[in-house]
């Protein structure tokens, strides 16, 4: 069996509400709006693992967590560093070195752990490890500096970390970025400006950007929303065929069920910063056992008229994360919600050997 | 005689570099009570042809060509107080990006009271329960008239569009994309919604989008554009179930379907031509597995495949 390559325990992201001055006199207790309430999760060598949820439910929140480009408030996450290579260890860690002051035993040590507590690391160290994981966003529209050459995008991460020895290396590194993201040949799209290209090809220069590194592990934060239907299966294959190529592991984070069922391996149903289901994906859609994941699958629309299929279309909208509902978060919105969820939040139950569930309904083998 | 009559509508955009044909030539009729989905990719024109039923297109485009008969009057030479009158009175349209499409400063029930007030010689009162009315139908509580956009959430400001849009109780209602910056659980109620109305208030209705499974499920009618032209039109089950043109295929398989089996998508490599430098010939041919040397020269014409379906291909038998 694979080894994990990331692990999640009980991540918090926690961002606590201003408050105005008369407030803080009546010394209220200080409210949070808690984003990410409690993830735990693993993810497999060369695994997909999907994050699903509605926006807002912090799945987005979660997957910048683990790069810590939010600063996690509580919970744990390790990196076993798959992919670091001894050389680029050495190369890394000689230059944060030279340059920070930093004490080499400890660069080296740190990194070359077969685990490292992401949360724990020092800022150098964390530059060091975020080569190895990278983050692919969503909008290529927005994402891109359009004053920018699409060489001087994909080759930004390289003077960031003082990476390549010369120019011409550097411009080496950045064809085979672009050849890897399947923007061939490279020549032809290095000095134009994001917008003389298509969508899809934005988003490939957004991939060749996070692959310039060389990453072991990568979040995709729903990379194929923003592009036509037409194309997006591309995106997809070419996520798919640089896992193969490259043994990437990734964070796919989408509010689109197909797409997830179609992707990935393992699914997590998020809701209001929790996950409230998980498991491998053909179990997960097929046979679902959360009221949650049961409604997510029946109002995803079939591209087909043919098809009629009773709806479960839930009233209102997800709560506010700053008042979350006491007991289990989803009562409010629960057609089946009994007395005892307004009041204990259910703990996760396995259902079978990979598959969990956190709903009082299947601990008391009502679903 | 239908409600909307399109016939060779041409709507082209004067740029820099040159005449972008954004819209050339399509045709289309819309019955009252009538959903029609007009489905492509970015780019291909659908919101160009629907801004030319209103004329609300921008200062660089024109209509160039063709007709468009709406209740008995051609929409392309109607100007002035007589196209403003017939604006949101008669036609209204649902914005893309309900999170922009309102005023910010305004309270939504004043936005909605606006056209009233414009349009009907009606006192105040009588406009402000009308939005109340509105208010009940399209599922918002009616005491939140008095509140300001920030106020709503996303699905809650697409529904105060949709009210909106019904302020002057049209008989043909445009949606450009209502459903695509909504979650999957909003959208499911917005759509739900907008068919309920189309239905209860027998509303003719065009819905915009490039998700051909929101469009399936709303739509009775479906016309495919590509590159400025409408590829296939018919019933949507007849689309969906017995696709002709190669494009229509290609699309249809691009959607990952969550009841059927755990496969990738089909792709359709390539990109739409440049409108401005149009290709001659069917302008889908460099993307077309089925391509051949006449698809590079000869432009297929629209023709009736099946008894109410046509499809714009040279390889495609024409009925009889």
């Amino acid at each position: 069996m694979a080894k994990d390559i990331i692990q999640v325990e009980d991540l918090q992201v926690w961002f606590p509400v201003r408050r105005g001055f008369i407030e803080s006199l009546t010394s209220k207790e200080q409210r949070y709006v808690k984003a990410v309430d409690g993830v735990s999760f693993n993810i497999k060598e060369q695994e997909i693992f999907c994050l699903v949820g509605e926006s807002g439910c912090g799945k987005t929140t979660t997957g910048k967590a683990i790069l810590r480009l939010v600063e996690p408030t509580g919970g744990t996450v390790r990196y076993a560093g798959v992919g670091l290579t001894p050389k680029l260890i050495k190369q890394a860690a000689t230059d944060a070195v030279s340059k920070k002051g930093l004490n080499k035993d400890e660069a080296e040590k740190n990194v070359s752990l077969g685990a490292v507590d992401v949360r724990k690391l020092k800022k150098d160290l964390m530059k060091l490890l975020r080569q190895k994981m990278q983050i692919i966003f969503q909008d290529p529209y927005e994402s891109l500096n359009p004053k920018q050459s699409i060489y001087d995008i994909v080759a930004e991460p390289l003077v960031v970390n003082n990476l390549g020895a010369s120019e011409a290396d550097r411009e080496k590194r950045v064809q085979k970025a672009l050849d890897d993201a399947g923007l061939r040949p490279p020549k032809d799209f290095m000095w134009r400006y994001p917008h003389e290209v298509s969508g899809g090809q934005r988003q490939r220069v957004g991939i060749a950007g996070a692959l310039v590194l060389e990453p072991a592990f990568l979040v995709a934060d729903e990379p194929v929303s923003m592009l036509d239907v037409s194309i997006r299966s591309e995106i997809l294959k070419l996520m798919l065929d640089l896992r193969e190529k490259k043994g990437l592991t990734y964070l796919f984070i989408t509010h689109d069920l197909s797409v997830a069922y179609v992707f990935s391996d393992r699914i997590g149903i998020m809701y209001l910063g929790k996950i409230v289901e998980l498991g491998p994906t053909e179990e997960v859609i097929k046979s679902p056992r959360h009221p949650y994941t049961k409604a997510l699958i029946s109002v995803v629309p079939k591209p087909d008229p043919r098809m009629k299929t009773e709806k479960i279309i839930l009233k209102g909208e997800r709560p506010d994360p700053a008042h979350i509902p006491p007991g289990c978060r989803f009562h409010p919105r629960c057609p089946y919600a009994m007395d005892k969820c307004k009041e204990e939040e259910p703990e996760p139950i396995f259902v079978s050997q990979e598959h969990w569930v956190s709903c009082w309904l299947v601990g008391e083998g009502k679903s | 005689m239908a409600l909307l009559e399109i016939s060779g509508l041409k709507t082209y955009f004067k740029t820099q570099e040159g005449t972008l044909k954004a819209v050339d030539g399509i045709d289309f009729n819309l019955e009252k009570g009538q959903a029609m989905g007009l489905a492509g990719e970015s780019g291909c024109g659908k919101t160009t042809a629907a801004l030319s039923i209103m004329k609300l297109l921008p200062a660089n485009g024109y209509i160039a060509g063709g007709s468009i008969n709406f209740m008995g009057q051609d929409m392309s030479q109607v100007t002035g107080d007589r196209l403003r009158a017939i604006r949101w009175r008669d036609i209204s349209i649902i914005f893309q990006g309900a999170m922009n499409a309102l005023n910010p400063v305004k309270r939504v029930g004043d936005q909605i009271t606006e056209p009233i007030l414009l349009h009907e010689k009606v006192e105040e009162e009588v406009a402000v329960k009308r939005v109340k009315e509105l208010f009940e139908l399209v599922g918002i509580n009616p005491n939140r008239i008095r509140e300001y956009p920030h106020e709503f959430s996303g699905g809650m400001r697409q529904r105060v569009m949709i009210a909106m849009a019904l302020a002057c109780k049209p008989k043909l209602v445009i949606c450009d994309e209502p459903t695509t910056a909504l979650d999957v659980m909003i959208q499911a109620q917005i759509l739900q919604l907008l068919k309920n109305l189309q239905q209860e208030l027998e509303l003719a209705m065009i819905i915009i989008s490039h998700d051909l499974s929101v469009l399936a499920e709303t739509c009775e009618l479906l016309s495919i554009m590509y590159a400025g032209k409408i590829v296939e039109r018919s019933s949507a089950v007849e689309v969906f179930s017995n696709p002709q043109h190669p494009y229509t295929k290609g699309l249809i398989a691009a959607f990952p379907n969550i009841k059927g089996d755990r496969k990738m998508p089909a792709s359709i490599a390539g990109n739409p031509p440049n409108l401005i430098h149009a290709p001659k010939g069917c302008r889908f041919a460099d993307r077309c597995y089925a391509a051949q040397d006449l698809c590079k020269v000869e432009e297929p014409p629209l023709v009736e495949v099946l008894p109410g379906h046509f499809a714009a291909c040279h390889f495609i038998k024409e009925k009889g």
